[in-house]
């Protein structure tokens, strides 16, 4: 649909860990739709870019499944805005996540940064 | 819960998504202008990025999921829309369930409150009447010895008809009133809102004046006097203390005398031997465990027993049970009724369950489409499913509507004579019930074409369009029911002809009598100074002298008991010259005694001799007429005139009475009973009609014959009556083609009810037909068109269409005429001189059938012959 990628070097996010990042945004407190998007890219050093279109659905489906909560707040310049937060459901989900996701960084720096010999038995 | 909440939630959710987005949209557009760009470029850049707002909103709904309500939802939504696009097919759908619908809805009132709900007694099932023949009354004799000998029966108590002129009071007013022992209320467990019961002590001379009156009284008379009890009331010029009120809506009898306002005690003792004057209708308790059969056995033992004692006293005496004895005579009619009502409404599910199936099978293409986009198989049979459950419930409703509606139009047109037509009103739970009919239909008839559609191969659909080749099966089916409707219709139609008939032949009764022009009413004495020996000889005569001297009568008359309207008296009657019968063996006709001139009012001819005069008095010799039937019974190939009978009692001397007249039959009380023995005597001839203070002697019933509106004169005759005296009640008052026409009020009703429901009948099944033959029509177009290009005439194509609609109309018309020769006994009961396979009515009801079927069918005939076979051919 974006013709034109806004920013610099856009990466891909990888199927699976933008609920990880949501949740992890949440960890720092409740915010808006907007403003984890935005903590995301800040957080990369706008390497990370969220497409609404994944967001949203992300969100809505985290709230279905009760990792996030969700209340109605009025914001300074009086937009009705919907705040999510992170549930004790959505904390264990987070650690359960993580620990995925460093299990698959270590699989995949041990196969990036492996010596050209194969590995011995007590490595 | 959840769902259901979820489905009524989606809507908010709906919005909450948008203001989300839209504070999505804003924040970032504040942001980018914050960084310095200009409003206009801060919209678009945010636009951009956020991507098509629409697709972002449908990925995000996506992730809510579906409740089986939400679907559910969805379906009826698609499943209205459709209907909306084709309001032909919904309206002509929704309308046929709706009468069979509506018309099963009004018919089940009726019958569940007459025919099921319990009487409104303690436990009624329980309760008894024990009566001569199953409906003649009993003889106190009779009533006392039963009581004492039998075991089957927890309690027994008897009532006897009574009339209470109420004198105290501005109005003199006879009151339909009845005398019971004080048994019959506990039996029924009734208790009076006010005041106390009868006790056994009240049933003795002395005690016995106090009165129990209906709640209707209460109000009317006493102006609901809460300290009514006590006090005292003159009826039939003595003094009677009310002892209580019975709570609204009490009454009793339920079958006979059932507008009895007033109750006193019955004391039997000065009769107790007395096994002649049967008066008593006896009422019973089963004992707890005896059943009806044990309790019947026993009464036969017990009056065989006394039949023994008292020869032709005891004979042929009944057990009938309460609620069959108020309902068993309407309910032949009811089950013919709710027989026709259940055939209506199975033709109207058999014509829907067509146009669904034909509708399944012109949207074969729509559906395989919809499978080939990955539908699946449960979602499109849920689908179709809830399409037809949609226009059930729609055909549901509106039936329930209009079942509402016909059942007051029913009401307003029954007979008054139907018993417990008070209790009849809409029943919430036939409502459901009714309701739930008209769902699984739609579910049973939209469930197979949903199977049937949803195996349809995509190929094969798309290739031959749903036309001529489809689903012969389906084709068959729809034929099959069509004829079904057929048979059906012919079957109510030949009911509803067989009433029709019976109808025209009650109609064609001559009541002996010509009926127009008369009113009649009665004046009762009873308790006023014109009861005292002596006074009724002048009063009587008194009277029909200032009626013969009101503007506009043509005669007046006398009479105790007019026919059909009053009251009927038997008497044991002896014949000059024959031996005498053995005791209960007399024969026995129907007692009247007129003043001069009845016969002449009546119009009832008097074939040979005179009327009575007034000269036929006390001391002149007793006079009698007779009625042709009896004078040709009793005196074959002779002349009855002179002939000698004798009307008392058999202990006592014959008081012989000379025949000076033959009479034309007249109908008695019975409108189409064929005719039986009826004297006339001279009423001022009979002391015990003019000066005892029994029952019989306590009124008499003018008839008065005018030009014109007999109701319009009843003023006068009132003000004629209490010229003379201003104590006389009056009652009855009746015009005399009123009371023919409530006579045959039932006939009416029942013929008018069969025949709107073969009618209803007759439509849906042109309906069916109609909607077949179109559907095919539209169907084979191309065929059509082919067929006509190559040559065929427009009169070939119309034989082939109105030949295909015929077949199935003759196939079921003869399914039909074979299924009412076999249910005709079924009619016997409620039809009157014609048989139930009168080969007229048949006939003429089948050609009848069949031309509707062929006008049916006729229709899309005409428009497959006008079909331009160009654009035929070309459309597909």
């Amino acid at each position: 649909m974006v013709d034109r990628t806004p920013y610099q070097n856009p990466i891909e996010l990888l199927q699976g860990t933008l609920d990880l990042l949501v949740l992890q945004t949440l960890t720092w407190g409740p915010r808006h739709g907007y403003g984890i998007a935005g903590a995301i890219r800040a957080g990369s050093n706008e390497a990370l870019q969220v497409d609404t279109g994944s967001l949203y659905p992300a969100l809505h489906r985290l709230e279905r499944e009760g990792a996030v909560g969700a209340e109605w707040k009025t914001s300074e310049n009086n937009q009705r805005v919907k705040i999510y937060r992170l549930t004790p459901q959505g904390r264990r989900k987070l650690t359960q996540e993580r620990t995925r996701w460093e299990r698959l960084m270590q699989a995949m720096s041990g196969v990036l940064d492996a010596p050209r010999a194969p590995v011995t038995d007590e490595a | 819960m959840k769902p259901f909440l979820a489905f009524f939630g989606r809507r908010r959710r709906e919005r909450e998504l948008d203001d989300e987005i839209a504070a999505h949209l804003a924040m970032a557009i504040a942001d980018r202008v914050a960084r310095g760009e200009t409003e206009r470029d801060a919209q678009i850049a945010a636009r951009r990025e956020l991507g098509n707002e629409a697709l972002v909103k449908e990925t995000t709904r996506a992730q809510w999921g579906w409740g089986s309500l939400e679907r559910f939802g969805q379906d009826v939504r698609y499943g209205l829309r459709l209907l909306k696009r084709s309001p032909g097919f919904t309206a002509v759908a929704v309308l046929t369930l709706a009468l069979g619908v509506g018309a099963n809805t009004a018919i089940l009132s009726v019958v569940n409150a007459i025919l099921l709900r319990p009487l409104d007694y303690a436990s009624p099932d329980r309760l008894v009447v024990l009566l001569h023949r199953g409906r003649n009354p009993v003889a106190p004799g009779n009533y006392l010895d039963w009581k004492a000998r039998s075991r089957s029966f927890a309690s027994m108590g008897a009532a006897e008809n009574w009339s209470a002129n109420l004198t105290s009071g501005d109005v003199p007013e006879k009151l339909p009133a009845m005398r019971m022992t004080a048994d019959i209320l506990p039996m029924l467990g009734a208790r009076p809102r006010l005041g106390r019961a009868f006790l056994p002590a009240d049933d003795a001379a002395g005690r016995d004046h106090v009165i129990l009156i209906t709640d209707g009284l209460w109000k009317r008379r006493f102006a609901a006097d809460p300290d009514v009890v006590g006090k005292a009331v003159t009826l039939n010029g003595e003094s009677y203390a009310v002892l209580g009120v019975m709570p609204p809506g009490f009454q009793f009898a339920p079958f006979w005398h059932t507008d009895a306002e007033v109750w006193a005690p019955l004391d039997l003792r000065a009769r107790a031997s007395n096994r002649e004057g049967s008066s008593l209708r006896v009422f019973g308790r089963l004992k707890d465990g005896v059943s009806l059969e044990a309790a019947r056995q026993e009464i036969a033992a017990v009056t065989a027993a006394l039949e023994r004692e008292y020869p032709g006293t005891n004979r042929d005496v009944r057990v009938t049970g309460l609620q069959e004895m108020v309902v068993g005579d309407v309910r032949p009619a009811l089950l013919v009724l709710l027989g026709a009502v259940g055939l209506v409404l199975l033709i109207a599910c058999a014509n829907v369950a067509n146009m669904l199936l034909a509708r399944s099978s012109a949207r074969r293409r729509e559906i395989a489409l919809r499978a080939a986009i990955g539908a699946s198989r449960g979602r499109m049979v849920r689908q179709i499913l809830t399409e037809s459950l949609v226009l059930a419930a729609a055909g549901g409703a509106a039936g329930v509507a209009l079942g509402a509606w016909a059942l007051e139009l029913l009401l307003a047109f029954a007979p008054a004579s139907i018993p417990r037509l008070s209790d009849v009103r809409l029943d919430a739970r036939i409502l459901l019930a009714t309701f739930a009919v008209a769902l699984a239909t739609g579910v049973a008839f939209g469930l197979a074409p949903a199977l049937q559609a949803s195996s349809v191969g995509l190929h094969e659909a798309l290739k031959d369009g749903g036309s001529s080749g489809a689903s012969r099966e389906g084709g068959r089916l729809r034929r099959v029911f069509v004829a079904a409707e057929f048979a059906i219709a012919l079957v109510l139609l030949v009911g509803a002809g067989l009433m029709v008939r019976s109808f025209v032949a009650l109609r064609r009764i001559d009541p002996g009598f010509d009926p127009r022009g008369v009113v009649s009413m009665e004046v009762s004495v009873a308790g006023t100074r014109q009861a005292e020996p002596g006074r009724r000889k002048v009063l009587y005569p008194e009277i029909l002298e200032r009626f013969a001297a009101i503007p506009g009568v043509k005669a007046a008359g006398a009479i105790n008991h007019v026919p059909i309207a009053g009251d009927i008296w038997g008497f044991p009657y002896t014949v000059e010259g024959r031996p005498r019968p053995a005791p209960g063996q007399s024969p026995v006709a129907a007692y009247r005694a007129v003043l001069p001139g009845y016969f002449a009012t009546m119009r009832l001819p008097i074939l040979r001799g005179r009327d009575v005069a007034a000269t036929d008095t006390a001391g002149a010799p007793g006079v009698v007429l007779v009625n042709d039937f009896l004078a040709r019974r009793i005196w074959p190939g002779e002349d009855a005139l002179g002939k000698r009978i004798a009307v008392d009692g058999p202990d006592d001397a014959p008081v012989w009475l000379t025949v000076i007249g033959v009479v034309k039959n007249a109908v008695q009380n019975d409108w189409s009973a064929p005719p039986d023995d009826e004297i006339y005597l001279a009423l001022l001839q009979r002391e015990q009609l003019t000066d005892s203070s029994g029952p019989q002697a306590a009124y008499v019933t003018y008839v008065v014959r005018t030009d014109g509106d007999p109701a319009a004169l009843v003023p006068a005759l009132r003000a004629a009556v209490w010229r003379i005296d201003r104590t006389l009640p009056i009652s009855q008052v009746l015009t005399m083609p009123d009371v023919v026409a409530q006579a045959n009020a039932r006939a009416r009703f029942q013929t008018l009810l069969l025949a709107v429901f073969a009618g209803v009948a007759a439509l849906l099944a042109a309906v069916g037909i109609y909607g077949v033959m179109s559907y095919v029509v539209s169907r084979r177009a191309r065929e059509i068109g082919l067929r006509m290009a190559l040559g065929a005439h427009p009169r070939d194509v119309v034989r082939l269409v109105v030949g295909q609609g015929m077949a199935m109309a003759l196939a079921g018309a003869a399914a039909g005429l074979a299924a009412a020769f076999l249910a005709r006994r079924l009619m016997s009961g409620v039809l009157y001189g014609v048989g139930p396979s009168d080969p007229l009515t048949y006939g003429v009801v089948a050609a009848l059938l069949l031309a509707i079927g062929l006008a049916a069918s006729y229709l899309p005939a005409r428009r497959a012959a006008r079909l331009d076979p160009m654009a035929a051919l070309r459309a597909d």
